[in-house]
């Protein structure tokens, strides 16, 4: 109403065309923009949820890697270099990550003839094989992370969440400029007022983590600056390693040379590296073995302590030798940063993004402030359809009805559907047989399975019963997660907490909080839907009886 | 010519995405060619910069609202800053 009023002053109108932009470019992006944060907010504790979905593993923090001693890392190259020798002696890449607080085995990372990566995990001691049967094979909490900056789907991936997180910027800075009472709405909050409320519920939650939003959405472009923005790297170099090796001050990527060369002991230039740093290492990278390019990169052990409350993170050192000869290439002293300050801002937008800058203290931060977020874009999904449901705009015509139940099926499934899938994952990590083949495969198709049933489910449900539904599922399958859990693997919370296995604590009472949030929400639809049909019951008599 | 209002909107959602990064690609190649920093760093900084452009510049289409004015704005800067910026960096390089 203020708006037709002003509609004929510049700023008027202005603020309208942010409004048009900041509903349906909210509305539009909104349904992936949810899966994006809801997805990355749970993905600030991957580790833990790794090591949840990973019972048959040691315990996280369990093996500290600073104990080990010079013999059982070089033992531990010596296994990974013999199996990698074995299995590809001609690849593009090989990776030995030597066993970490997250992993206490062995990991190798390989190229295969089609370029594909290909993953094996060895035993720390024996360095036998790590079999399906010894453990459950998962993708544990990188799922959720995988999903929430590609949404598993590679580069195209990439650059979609890239387009979703553009229109977040834009949708947060239009927000801004059609809001002009920001701070009065910060703390007003007008409970079962229906679309008010809706309206305060999005504006609180918006404000209130605003700042948070802004970093997190920019630092999230800044991730993938190279390659969401290549051109200033196109306009000045000719060939992007040139700027790779500029910015890192390091010698340039070699390429392939095509001329066979044998790979001087991976132990050993793994023994001269640590020598060099005077640390222990923890990874070894060999790019190209069996060509007279390759070129072997060795880093040390990242040490925690050193960088908590860091957004600059020092340098845990960097040796790169020529992988045929063995001679130094270059050397990264650790406990520093001798890089520029540009590429110091880069990596402090890329630590704040990736919240692993404080310990928990930090995580939690981010998840509250995630899960704002997560609130802030489905209030806004489910203002938009309340506004609608109370009278129609008309802005389809004819076809408005159906477009409006179609956007309303997609908040459901967008909403409420995903909820149930990322719960169910857990389920489906506890449920799948041990022996099935690619299984860590079979519990993200099955994620997304689940996710496309809700989907169903939601168009073929009147919505207010398939809100209601999709809730019930997802507090239901909340609560009963320890119990499943308990059946399959003999493990509990007690047994946890007798342990002091606090990750797994934490998880479990994470999960139980949102299986009684689940509840309470549900709880509170139904006392509103009878409310509504009593009104509607009262409304109607009085016309009956007349007619 | 005048277009549908579905039509009119398409428009602006090209000239917003596109024709936006197009224009922001031309302000960072100007901007890592006239800041005075080494190479490297004139590249990483004006590219840290560029969400900030771009969002400003989608913004901008918005509120124009009036596609063939966005699209004519939109292209004479990029030739304009792009060109220019392209002439700097052969010359200052």
């Amino acid at each position: 109403m203020k708006q037709a009023t002003a509609v004929n002053n510049e700023p008027g109108r202005f603020r309208q065309a942010m409004a048009w932009l900041h509903t349906w470019g909210g509305l539009v992006a909104s349904w992936a923009l949810f899966a994006i944060f809801l997805t990355g907010t749970i993905g600030v504790f991957d580790d833990d949820i790794t090591h949840w979905m990973n019972p048959e593993r040691a315990m996280v923090g369990e093996f500290d890697p600073q104990t080990n001693t010079q013999q059982q890392r070089l033992d531990a190259v010596t296994k990974g270099e013999a199996y990698l020798r074995d299995i590809a002696p001609q690849s593009h890449l090989w990776r030995i990550r030597l066993p970490s607080e997250v992993d206490p085995a062995i990991g190798l990372t390989w190229e295969n003839e089609n370029e594909q990566f290909q993953q094996a995990r060895l035993h720390p001691v024996s360095g036998e094989l790590l079999t399906q049967k010894q453990e459950r094979e998962t993708q544990g909490g990188h799922h959720f992370v995988h999903m929430h900056f590609e949404f598993h789907a590679g580069t195209a991936g990439i650059w979609l969440v890239g387009f979703f997180t553009m229109i977040m910027l834009v949708a947060l800075v239009s927000g801004i400029i059609i809001h002009k009472r920001i701070f009065k709405d910060f703390f007003t909050f007008r409970p079962g007022k229906g679309q008010r409320s809706w309206l305060d519920a999005h504006n609180a939650s918006s404000v209130l983590s605003l700042p948070f939003q802004l970093m997190i959405a920019y630092t999230g472009l800044i991730v993938f600056v190279t390659v969401y923005m290549p051109v200033g790297v196109i306009a000045n170099y000719d060939h992007p390693r040139t700027f790779f090796a500029e910015v890192f001050n390091q010698p340039e990527h070699r390429p392939e040379t095509g001329i066979q060369a044998e790979v001087y002991p991976v132990t050993e230039l793994f023994e001269k590296a640590e020598a060099l740093m005077e640390k222990p290492a923890s990874f070894i990278s060999v790019e190209h073995p069996g060509d007279s390019s390759a070129v072997a990169k060795v880093f040390g052990l990242f040490e925690k302590e050193k960088n908590t409350g860091r957004l600059l993170f020092l340098s845990s050192g960097q040796v790169i030798l020529d992988a045929v000869t063995g001679e130094l290439l270059h050397i990264e002293a650790p406990d520093l940063f001798d890089k520029s300050n540009a590429f110091a801002a880069q990596r402090i937008m890329r630590t704040l993004h990736f919240a692993n800058f404080g310990g928990y203290t930090v995580r939690w931060i981010y998840f509250i402030l995630g899960m704002a977020g997560t609130i802030m874009m489905a209030t806004g999904a489910i203002l938009f359809m309340v506004k609608r449901r109370q009278r129609s705009l008309n802005e389809f015509g004819a076809q408005t009805p159906k477009v409006y139940r179609a956007i309303e099926v997609l908040n459901i499934s967008a909403i409420s559907g995903l909820m149930v899938a990322c719960i169910a994952f857990f389920w489906v990590n506890r449920l799948l047989p041990l022996e099935v083949a690619d299984r860590a495969g079979w519990e993200i198709k099955l994620f997304f399975f689940i996710w496309l049933g809700s989907l169903l489910h939601a168009a073929l449900r009147p919505a207010s019963r398939a809100w209601i539904e999709q809730l019930i599922g997802f507090a239901v399958l909340s609560l009963l997660l320890p119990i499943v859990n308990w059946l399959t693997t003999g493990q509990h919370l007690f047994h946890y907490f007798a342990r002091g296995d606090w990750s797994n604590v934490g998880f479990e009472l994470t999960i139980l909080l949102f299986g009684v949030l689940g509840v309470f929400t549900v709880k509170i639809l139904k006392r509103k839907q009878q409310k509504t049909i009593t009104e509607a019951n009262r409304v109607y008599k009085p016309e009956s009886e007349s007619a | 010519m005048t277009l549908s209002y579905p039509g009119r909107i398409f428009s602006l959602l090209l000239a917003a995405t596109f024709g936006g990064y197009l224009l922001t690609s031309a302000v960072v190649i100007l901007v890592a060619a006239i800041l005075p920093l080494s190479r490297a760093d004139a590249v990483i900084t004006s590219s840290l910069l560029s969400f900030a452009v771009y969002t400003a510049v989608i913004i901008w289409v918005f509120a124009v609202k009036d596609a063939k004015r966005a699209w004519t704005g939109m292209l004479s800067a990029t030739v304009i800053i792009g060109g220019t910026g392209l002439l700097l960096t052969e010359l200052l390089r």
